[in-house]
């Protein structure tokens, strides 16, 4: 038996991203950690000095953490069910329609993607203005984030559509199933996978969105997490130490989530539904 | 006999491809017939046409004597096997047996009992409880027959059921579908381009190409007068000789082009001095005893143990026969055949003279 050649040089590399890339996250809890000296200490500690994990319970308190949470929460609920339930029955007409304007539709949906949300927002805001959206905005956030995250959504599950042989569908209609019943009884069952999949990424991402609130939502008590935590850095901020907590606390839930779920993930991406 | 499935002048284009031209068939109640044809000559597309998974662009289809023409797949009442079995994965296979009789509204303990006889039938009762890839290929194949039968409908539609099948297997399962037909006393309609399949399964053999039905009738009728040359190649392993020939001046015999001036009589006569082609099945052609009516110089020679199977150096010409031969590659070996299995086609138009 030979051995499969391995490009250690590859695997070099992308250790050494990955490395860079997360670096800033050991940093966050590391920081968050240590007393307000400690923090500008030169050269810097790897490990806390004298752990002090009461910034926890404090900043969580003291910021009125839990509103803004349940706000990230509630946008991103909010988002992913829009993407979801829009996206599938979208990305399941791509799959299944091959025509010039299914063509068309298509590179409309890329399209989106290629739009920055930063570009975006000033015309939606002044839409949203225009129809009285923004005296809900934590909706006009929700409809501008799920604009944003359904190109994504629509490519994936496309792709996953796809595998799922069309004959079966057919089977299912000469068995006596209308069109509607076959996509529920067949083709979505075996599309569960990547769309659980597509989903769940779908909410991570939005539970982080930044731009969308941070222009629309002026009420403090309707702002998700991410511009709560903006809020804390002024220009002379210096409690460093509790801005980390209030990060720490944001990510480490969607990160927990992630490393639980990335085997489910990873295989949902990368593998078709039916096996 | 009533017709089951009535086809009137069915057309269909893709776009601007004719795939089907004007089609005309009428398959009697409890009839099985075989649509045969070389791949792309439209019989899966006439099969799916006829369950409702095609709209046909102009043209009748009546099943059981009701008008389906644009009624959707669901209201035909007809059963499918398709070629790659098209078993619902995440279903048992219990559930892929009854998946027809819930969606019809018949009760759980029904089902479950049809289920339970069908796959007694079938003999598949060890294997309800799996999942579709716990199953062989045979088994697959039996549970998409299974699944079909159990509704009782008014046809099955067969889609290449038995092309991904080994060979021993297939053999089998031909026996087995022909059998299941009898017993139901179904009618069913059985898409191959294996003409072995339709010639020993079915009834009624219906040739197509090119979207046109080429000739249907019996399978032996088929065999023995086959209207034109494309039927004649087609129905029939190995295929028939085509040897271009011209009639002699008393119009009583044949001479073949380009092997010399032999001369092989004819049991009615044609116009003299007429070119025509000659076919010639290899099953009956045989090796001379006496005096020859034409020559083959041997190119190849395979023997199977129960045949022979001789073939001219071009290929142009090959003969089966059933004794041993002790020959070698560039041997003469005279040939003759019956007059009467002589078929004599116009060079021109292909069809039978």
């Amino acid at each position: 038996m030979t051995r499969p050649y391995t490009p250690w040089l590859l695997l070099l590399v992308a250790l050494a991203l990955a490395a860079v890339y997360l670096f800033p996250l050991y940093w966050m809890y590391v920081t968050s950690l240590k007393g307000s000296s400690e923090i500008f200490a030169n050269p810097p500690t790897f490990w806390p000095v004298a752990p002090d994990p009461g910034v926890y319970p404090a900043v969580w308190a003291r910021r009125n953490m839990p509103v803004f949470l349940s706000n990230s929460v509630i946008i991103a609920a909010g988002v992913t069910a829009i993407t979801v339930i829009l996206g599938t029955g979208c990305a399941y007409v791509l799959a299944r329609y091959r025509n010039v304007w299914i063509d068309i539709g298509l590179f409309c949906v890329l399209m989106l993607q290629v739009l920055p949300a930063s570009v975006m927002v000033t015309p939606l805001f002044v839409g949203f203005n225009q129809v009285g959206l923004l005296s809900y905005p934590r909706t006009a956030v929700v409809l501008a984030a799920a604009a944003k995250a359904m190109p994504f959504f629509v490519v994936l599950v496309r792709a996953t559509f796809m595998s799922v042989p069309r004959e079966l569908e057919e089977a299912a209609l000469v068995d006596g199933n209308s069109r509607v019943g076959a996509f529920f009884t067949i083709v979505l069952p075996l599309a569960r996978n990547g769309i659980l999949v597509c989903a769940i990424l779908t909410f991570m991402s939005s539970f982080g969105e930044y731009i969308y609130s941070k222009s629309i939502i002026q009420d403090p008590n309707l702002q998700p997490a991410s511009v709560g935590l903006s809020g804390f850095l002024g220009p002379n901020s210096t409690d460093w130490n509790s801005i980390m907590a209030y990060a720490a606390i944001y990510v480490t839930p969607i990160l927990a989530a992630f490393v639980i779920l990335q085997r489910r993930i990873v295989a949902g991406l990368t593998s078709g539904a039916l096996k | 006999m009533t017709a089951q499935i009535e086809l009137r002048n069915i057309d269909k284009y893709y776009g601007s491809f004719h795939a089907l031209k004007g089609v005309r068939l009428t398959i009697e109640k409890g009839t099985f017939v075989a649509l045969v044809g070389p791949s792309g000559c439209g019989k899966s597309t006439l099969l799916r046409s006829i369950a409702g998974l095609e709209t046909i662009t102009s043209g009748d289809i009546a099943i059981a004597g009701q008008n389906m023409t644009g009624v959707p797949p669901r209201r035909r009442d007809v059963a499918m096997v398709f070629q790659s079995y098209a078993l619902y994965p995440h279903m048992t296979v219990e559930e892929n047996l009854t998946y027809s009789l819930r969606l019809h509204g018949v009760g759980k303990a029904e089902a479950r009992l049809k289920a339970g006889e069908v796959a007694a039938t079938i003999g598949l009762s060890q294997l309800l409880g799996r999942y579709p890839r716990q199953l062989s290929g045979g088994q697959r194949q039996r549970v998409a027959m299974g699944r079909a039968i159990i509704r009782n409908p008014k046809a099955f539609l067969f889609d290449e059921p038995l092309s991904n099948l080994d060979a021993a297997l297939r053999v089998q399962m031909r026996k087995e579908i022909r059998a299941l037909h009898d017993r139901l006393g179904a009618t069913s309609v059985y898409v191959t381009h294996d003409q072995i399949e339709a010639m020993t399964m079915a009834d009624w053999v219906v040739v197509m190409r090119d979207g046109v039905i080429e000739q249907q009738g019996r399978p032996l009728d088929l065999y023995d007068k086959p209207v034109n040359r494309f039927v004649a190649g087609f129905i029939g392993s190995p295929a028939m000789n085509f040897l271009p020939a011209t009639v002699t001046p008393d119009g009583q015999g044949l001479t073949l082009d380009g092997y010399g001036a032999d001369r092989i009589p004819l049991a009615s006569p044609a116009a003299p001095g007429q070119a025509v082609i000659a076919g010639m099945r290899p099953e009956h052609l045989r090796m001379a005893q006496g005096p020859a009516s034409f020559h083959l110089e041997v190119g190849t020679i395979e023997s199977t143990g129960s045949a022979t199977y001789l073939a001219s150096a071009d290929g142009a010409l090959q003969l089966v026969q059933s004794e041993r031969a002790d020959l070698r590659p560039g041997d003469r070996v005279g040939l003759e055949i019956d007059p009467a299995r002589i078929h004599l086609f116009d060079p021109e138009t292909s069809a039978r003279i």
